[in-house]
């Protein structure tokens, strides 16, 4: 478990991201699982903050159809 | 005054002079609320992530502006959900002031402007993700890909674990 801890960092925080853009899909991509769900902190290792934004930003895309609410990764 | 932002889907079916036609239209309507609009392009078409009024394709147009009275903001909404043209739209709040996008296209003449920000609006799209995505790729990729299998690895041996337990 120890070794886990140390592949774990917030990617916006790395890279200076501060505000994650709704229509970015290749980036919301990354932190979606092959069904569409959203992947918990525990594992992307995103911070608090970063992860409700990218919340809210995976949702707005959904709404808009450039991402899927439910996916079967099949495709 | 804040700024705000409005994406939305166009029946894919439209050619370049009715797919004008709606958006200035919309224009129109939305000008109708007193707010400036800043940026007003096509995006591109796309594939639609779920098929929305059984369009498995959409143009997407993204329309930038300054907010003007609230209080009719209720009226446009109301009449993009009208506007038959316009498969679904969504108006978000910005943080900051949107850059402008196209203002030295303008200048030019009309026809070289089409294909000049069609062009132009693609290549921009694609630099922004492909640096992007070989950024991700570089930290972002590692990161998912171990940590499924440590956590495979682990059930394996707790299964084996157990299997030895019952032996």
């Amino acid at each position: 478990m120890a070794f886990q801890n140390r592949n774990k960092f917030c990617y916006f925080k790395e890279n200076g991201i501060n505000y994650i853009d709704y229509k970015d899909v290749k980036l919301l991509r990354r932190f979606v699982n092959d069904q569409g769900k959203i992947m918990p902190r525990r594992v992307t290792g995103t911070s608090a903050k970063m992860h409700r934004k990218l919340v809210r930003a995976i949702k707005r895309s959904r709404a808009i159809a450039l991402m899927p609410y439910v996916d079967r990764g099949t495709e | 005054m804040s700024f705000y932002e409005t994406l939305y889907i166009v029946d894919p079916n439209l050619e370049n002079q009715a797919l004008e036609k709606t958006m200035d239209s919309i224009g129109k309507e939305l000008e109708k609320t007193k707010s400036k609009i800043i940026n007003h392009r096509f995006w591109g078409k796309k594939r639609l992530a779920y098929p929305v009024e059984r369009q498995k394709y959409g143009s997407y147009i993204i329309m930038q502006f300054e907010g003007g009275d609230q209080a009719k903001m209720v009226d446009y909404n109301t009449w993009m959900k009208l506007n038959n043209s316009v498969l679904r739209h969504m108006t978000i709040l910005l943080e900051e002031k949107p850059e402008l996008h196209v203002e030295i296209k303008n200048s030019e003449s009309e026809d070289e402007n089409k294909k000049l920000t069609n062009d132009a609006t693609d290549a921009v799209t694609d630099d922004s993700g492909s640096e992007k995505e070989s950024v991700v790729s570089d930290s972002g990729s590692e990161n998912e890909v171990e940590e499924p299998k440590n956590q495979d690895s682990s059930s394996e041996i707790e299964e084996d674990s157990e299997s030895k337990e019952v032996e």
